[in-house]
């Protein structure tokens, strides 16, 4: 009973996104809790905080503090206990089977270990990121429209792997998968992007050359990105905005630029070798 | 800071030893439960162990004087080269239908990627250990009390018989997929069917194509059989000759059942060293 309730109330406010869009920020998560098993231990422990237009925000915090489940459970692919998740207007919560899937499409994720298919052409895997789009009878076939190829060309072409388009995905180098990871999400038209560590496999020249093309893509396409992260000064380098997480907790908020030594004392006080 | 989380790390216990108290305490009772079940098995059926040894020349004896020469004029016969062509086309549809029955129920029953834990997964489970836990020629005895002897009996046992044997190794193959890329689909918004198609498939594709023929030799050696209890096929000589003490008839078709069974091993083995090549 009390998910149709709540379904009803996200219809509700969809049907009103249009006019509140503008005014208000384009994620906003309140009070998120989350815990993998009902009795187990409790990951995120309350988070507040609000993504705009036009911010280029990274998470950082020691290694367990609860980024990724953070950043999954915006698209949820970890379901939340307790709290809320807007996006775009739209409680993301009650979301079911059809209505989860429109959601998802609208969000590009790119992923720390790149989870391309090996066994797939690079074509098709930044094809694969249309599928939301495509009906069950031309994704069988794997017949994607023509503007689909098109615009799979030429971000391959962006990403600078036009010489790769039918190498499968397992011949290229980690960065090289990664521009095709990129590619994928960018097929979507998102419109926002979440990051899930996207340089940790990565070495720390081919980490800057990545944050740098995600960098210049996001301000070309107009997205949001959310954007989870190890390396602190490359946080710094590439963000506007830092979010600082321990142990479940938001520590810091504000924009890089006016972040202090003390602070990063603070978010990484815990750590532990 | 790194200083003090190392000064915590508490100090080495003095004393160690690879056996410890409850653990392998439980382990070797259980060793040695086990050994006195097996000793006490032998002593209670009574089992003498030189007769077992007395049993190979008597065997060879045996083999020598009633079973030999094999008959193989009847074995060239065209009834019963066609009774084995029946045997391998029975094989085929059952693998074939075995297989593709068995490709839905495996991703149901494997536990990461099915739709959900408490229904699909149990009863996907319960399909394939169903069809398992009955041997194929209790199947046939079944089908043939339904359906009256014949190939289509066969056929039916030779089905359910591979629904269980590939059902089994597809979900063990789809539980160990990696993940990420299930994530990733799912991510885009792609619906289940684009997932399994995108995701899953890519990465099993060569693992199922080995299992299908494993399974369709396997099949072909259950497919002698279900002849003897009327489901159609060469088995059925295999019967009426054994009833009719016709040994040298007996050892014609043993010839046979041997040399087929070996060709679609050979076939097989080579086929699939061929495609796990493809990886």
């Amino acid at each position: 009973m009390r998910h149709e309730k709540n379904i009803a109330e996200s219809r509700a406010t969809r049907g009103s996104t249009a006019d509140t869009v503008a005014s208000m920020s384009i994620l906003q998560v309140r009070n998120l809790k989350v815990s993998y098993a009902a009795s187990g231990p409790q990951i995120l422990k309350g988070i507040d905080f609000a993504v705009d237009g036009e911010d280029f925000c990274a998470v950082i915090g020691p290694s367990g503090a609860g980024k990724s489940t953070l950043i999954r459970c915006i698209n949820r692919l970890v379901e939340p206990t307790e709290g809320d998740i807007v996006l775009f207007g739209q409680s993301v919560r009650p979301l079911r089977g059809s209505e989860l899937r429109h959601l998802r499409r609208r969000i590009g994720m790119i992923f720390q270990e790149f989870n391309l298919v090996n066994r797939m052409s690079v074509m098709d895997n930044v094809l694969s990121g249309r599928l939301g789009y495509t009906g069950a009878f031309r994704s069988f076939f794997k017949a994607f429209p023509r503007e689909d190829i098109d615009r799979a060309l030429h971000l391959l072409e962006r990403v600078g792997l036009q010489d790769h388009v039918d190498k499968r995905a397992d011949a290229l180098s980690g960065g090289q998968r990664q521009r095709v990871g990129i590619a994928r999400a960018l097929m979507q038209k998102p419109e926002i992007l979440l990051l899930d560590e996207p340089t940790s496999a990565l070495d720390p020249k081919i980490s800057r050359d990545v944050m740098r093309l995600i960098r210049e893509l996001a301000t070309e396409f107009k997205v949001p990105v959310l954007c989870n992260i190890h390396d602190v000064q490359l946080a710094l380098e590439s963000c506007n905005r830092i979010i600082g997480m321990q142990d479940g907790y938001k520590k810091f908020d504000g924009p890089s630029k006016g972040m202090r030594k003390q602070d990063l004392d603070e978010i990484y006080a815990m750590e532990v070798l | 800071m790194a200083l003090a989380s190392l000064q915590s790390i508490p100090a080495a216990p003095r004393r160690w030893s690879r056996y410890r108290h409850p653990q392998s305490t439980i382990r070797f009772a259980v060793l040695l439960a086990v050994l006195t079940f097996l000793a006490w098995s032998v002593a209670f059926l009574n089992v003498d162990l030189l007769r077992i040894l007395g049993a190979f020349p008597r065997l060879a004896e045996i083999l020598a004087t009633r079973y030999f020469p094999p008959d193989l004029n009847y074995v060239s016969d065209a009834d019963f080269i066609r009774s084995v062509i029946r045997t391998l086309e029975m094989s085929l549809l059952g693998g074939f239908f075995g297989v593709v029955f068995s490709i839905p129920l495996a991703w149901l029953a494997a536990r990461n990627i099915t739709f959900s834990r408490r229904i699909a997964y149990p009863l996907g489970r319960f399909a394939i250990m169903g069809s398992r836990s009955i041997h194929e020629t209790i199947w046939t005895i079944l089908f043939v009390t339904v359906l009256g002897f014949g190939m289509l009996a066969g056929t039916l046992a030779l089905t359910v018989f591979c629904i269980g044997f590939a059902g089994k190794l597809f979900s063990d193959e789809l539980e160990a997929i990696d993940m990420g890329p299930v994530d990733a689909m799912r991510s885009v918004g792609a619906s289940p069917l684009q997932v399994f198609q995108y995701a899953v498939l890519p990465q099993v594709r060569v693992a199922f194509t080995g299992i299908a023929i494993y399974t369709w030799d396997v099949a072909f050696r259950a497919a002698t059989v279900v002849g003897f209890f009327g489901g159609g096929g060469m088995g059925w000589y295999l019967k009426r000759t054994t009833q009719q003490l016709e040994s040298t008839r007996v050892a014609a078709i043993l010839l046979v059942i041997i040399a087929l069974v070996l060709i679609a091993e050979i076939g097989s083995g080579w086929l699939r060293r061929r495609i796990s090549r493809m990886r």
